[in-house]
C-alpha cells in the first residue's frame, strides 16, 4: 500500500542528484537546483497560482455545494432529479471535453483572455459534484430531531444553525473543501486548456517534461510539492501515534 | 360587524400567502449559483460541441454542413484506426478497474477489520499523496521503472540483470501507473461499505456453522458489492478518457483514445472530428454510468464520498 509513496520519494532523493540527467548515476548531493528552483520566478509564481486557485475553488465549491444539499436533502422540488443527475455529468464526461467546450465557449465565442479565472471557473465545475455529494451525504444522515429541539428550547433560526446544524456538517464541509482543493490543485488536463499565461503547478512540469529544457528545475518543484504532502502524511502519523508516546511519562 | 371580520381575515390570510411564498423564494435561491453554473459552464458548452460534431471543419472555419460524417469517421478513417483505439482503451479501463479494484479491496478490507483506532489514519495516509499531481506522480514512477530508474539500477546492483529492462513507455507502463494511482482512491469507497456491514450478521454465521470463507463470500462479499460497483463507476469511467498517463508514459504502444482526441483538437485542429470522439466516448460512459449506478443505488454513492 505505501508503494504509493514510492514515485514522491524517489522524486525527493532525486532532486539532490547533482547531474543533468534525470536519474541515475548518482554524481554527488547538491542543492543546485533547489537553489534554481527558489530563484526562478515562473515556477514560483506557479505555485502560488496553483494554491490561490485551489483555495478558491475549494471555497467556492463548497458553498455551492451546500446551496444544493440543503434543498435536495430536506425539500424536494420539480425537477431535482434532472439537478441530480446533471450534478453527476461532471464526473461522467472525461476532462478532455469539459476543457474543450470551457475553452470554446470562454475563449473562442466570448474572447476571454484566458487566465486563473477561467481556469478556476473550470476546476468549480469539476469539483462541484464532489462537494454535494459530500455534503449531501453528510446531511442525509442528520436528526432534524436535534435541531427541533433547539427551537422548542427558544434558539432563533440563525442560532440553531450556528450552534447546532453547522457543527454537525462541519467534517462534511471540512471534506468538501480538502476534495476540492486536490482536485483543484492536481489537474493537468482543465489547466492545459484554461490557463493562459498564468501557470499552474501541473502544467509548467507538463510543458517541462514535453519540452525536455530546465528538467531539474522541474524536478525540484515536484519534489517540493511531495515534500509538502510527505509533510502532511507525517502530520498525521504524529497525531496518531504521539499521544501514545506520551503516555509513560505520565506514569 | 361579520362581513368587516371576514374581509379582514381574508387580506391577512394573502398577505401571510404572499410573504410565504416570498420566503419559499428566498430558499430556493441558494440552488441558484450551482444551477448557474452547471447551466452555463457544463450544459451551454457541451451543446455547442455536440453541435460542432454535426459540421465540418475547414482550414479553421466551422461549417453547419449538418452531417453524419464525422460519427462514421470514426469507423472508417486510417483503416478503423481510431475505432481500434477505442476498443483498446476500453479495454484498458478495464484492466486497471479490475487491478485496482483487486489491490484496492483486500486493503480496505484490513483496515476495515484490523485497523482499530488508526483507521482513520490509515486512510488519510493513503490519501494524501493525491495532493501532489499527476503529472508529477507519473514523473515520480519514471524516476523509479524508468531506463535509469530505481528498480532498474537496484537490480542491476545485485546483479540479477546485466542491461536495464525497458519497463517504460508503452501499454503496460500505462495500465501499471493507473493501477497504483487509483487504488488509494477506491479504498474509500470500499471501506465505508464495509464499514456499513452489521457485524452480528456475520457472527450469525459464525454461529450457524459458517467458516470464514463462506462468511466472506455469502455475507461480506455480497453486502459490500454496491460499494464496489460505484468504486468501479469512479475508476472506468474517468479512465475512459485519460490522456495524461497514455501521453506521458506510453509511448508509441501505449496510446488511448483520449491521446487521439487530444491531437486532432490541438494539432489537427478538426473540431468537428474531435468532438465526434469525445462524444461517443461520452455516450458509453453515460450507458455504463447508469447501468452502474442503477444497480448500486445513489445513497451507496453519496456514502462513498
Amino acid at each position: 500500500m505505501l508503494v504509493i509513496y514510492l514515485p514522491l520519494l524517489t522524486l525527493l532523493a532525486f532532486s539532490f542528484n547533482n547531474s543533468l540527467s534525470v536519474g541515475f548515476p548518482w554524481r554527488g548531493f547538491t542543492l543546485r537546483w533547489w537553489e534554481k528552483f527558489f530563484s526562478d520566478p515562473v515556477a514560483l509564481t506557479a505555485v502560488k497560482n496553483s494554491f490561490v486557485a485551489a483555495v478558491a475553488v475549494a471555497v467556492v465549491a463548497t458553498l455551492m455545494g451546500l446551496g444544493v444539499a440543503f434543498p435536495l436533502v430536506r425539500r424536494g422540488f420539480r425537477g431535482q432529479n434532472v439537478l441530480l443527475s446533471s450534478l453527476l455529468v461532471p464526473i461522467a464526461v472525461p476532462s478532455l471535453l469539459i476543457g474543450i467546450s470551457l475553452f470554446s465557449l470562454l475563449r473562442v465565442q466570448l474572447g476571454l483572455e484566458l487566465s486563473l479565472f477561467t481556469l478556476a471557473i473550470g476546476h468549480i465545475l469539476v469539483a462541484l459534484p464532489y462537494s454535494s455529494l459530500v455534503l449531501m451525504a453528510r446531511l442525509i444522515g442528520f436528526d432534524r430531531a436535534l435541531e427541533e429541539a433547539a427551537q422548542d428550547l427558544g434558539a432563533t433560526g440563525f442560532t440553531t444553525f450556528r450552534k447546532i446544524t453547522f457543527p454537525i456538517i462541519r467534517p462534511g464541509i471540512f471534506v468538501s473543501m480538502f476534495l476540492a482543493f486536490i482536485i483543484s490543485l492536481e489537474d493537468a488536463v482543465i489547466a492545459n486548456f484554461l490557463v493562459g499565461s498564468d501557470l499552474t503547478v501541473p502544467m509548467y512540469v507538463f510543458g517541462q517534461l514535453r519540452r525536455w529544457e530546465g528538467l531539474n528545475t522541474a524536478m525540484a518543484l515536484s519534489s517540493f510539492m511531495a515534500v509538502i504532502a510527505l509533510a502532511v502524511a507525517c502530520l498525521f502519523l504524529i497525531r496518531a501515534i504521539g499521544p501514545r508516546l506520551r503516555r509513560p511519562s505520565k506514569d | 360587524m361579520k362581513l368587516e371580520l371576514k374581509d379582514d381575515t381574508t387580506r391577512r390570510e394573502r398577505e401571510l400567502n404572499i410573504f410565504r411564498k416570498m420566503k419559499k423564494l428566498v430558499y430556493y435561491l441558494r440552488l441558484f449559483p450551482a444551477v448557474f453554473w452547471l447551466l452555463v459552464f457544463l450544459v451551454l458548452p457541451l451543446s455547442v460541441m455536440f453541435i460542432y460534431s454535426f459540421w465540418t471543419m475547414v482550414r479553421f472555419e466551422l461549417i453547419p454542413t449538418w452531417t453524419l460524417k464525422n460519427y462514421l469517421d470514426i469507423f472508417v478513417k486510417a483503416e478503423g484506426l481510431y475505432i481500434k483505439l477505442l476498443f483498446k482503451s476500453i479495454g484498458m479501463a478495464t484492466a486497471v478497474t479490475l487491478g485496482a479494484i483487486a489491490l484496492a479491496y483486500p486493503a480496505a478490507y484490513y483496515i476495515s477489520t484490523r485497523g482499530g483506532k488508526y483507521k482513520y489514519v490509515l486512510l488519510n495516509l493513503i490519501m494524501t499523496p493525491y495532493l501532489v499531481s499527476w503529472v508529477i506522480t507519473i514523473f515520480g514512477w519514471r524516476m523509479v521503472i524508468g531506463y535509469t530508474g530505481l528498480v532498474n539500477t537496484v537490480l542491476m546492483s545485485v546483479g540479477l540483470i546485466s542491461e536495464p529492462m525497458r519497463l517504460w513507455g508503452n501499454w503496460m507502463t500505462v495500465i501499471f501507473v493507473l493501477i497504483v494511482s487509483w487504488t488509494g482512491w477506491l479504498v474509500l469507497p470500499i471501506f465505508v461499505s464495509l464499514e456499513k456491514i452489521d457485524r452480528t450478521l456475520l457472527e450469525a454465521g459464525e454461529d450457524l456453522g459458517a467458516s470464514p470463507l463462506e462468511n466472506f463470500r455469502k455475507i461480506t462479499l455480497p453486502l459490500s458489492m454496491p460499494g464496489l460497483l460505484i468504486a468501479t463507476f469512479f475508476v472506468l469511467i474517468p479512465t475512459f478518457g485519460e490522456f495524461v498517463a497514455p501521453l506521458l508514459a506510453g509511448g508509441t504502444s501505449g496510446a488511448m483514445i483520449g491521446t487521439a482526441i487530444e491531437a486532432t483538437f490541438k494539432r489537427m485542429h478538426n473540431w468537428p472530428f474531435g468532438s465526434a470522439m469525445a462524444f461517443l466516448l461520452v455516450a458509453i460512459a453515460l450507458i455504463t454510468s447508469l447501468v452502474l449506478i442503477r444497480k448500486a443505488g445513489l445513497r451507496t454513492l453519496m456514502e462513498s464520498l
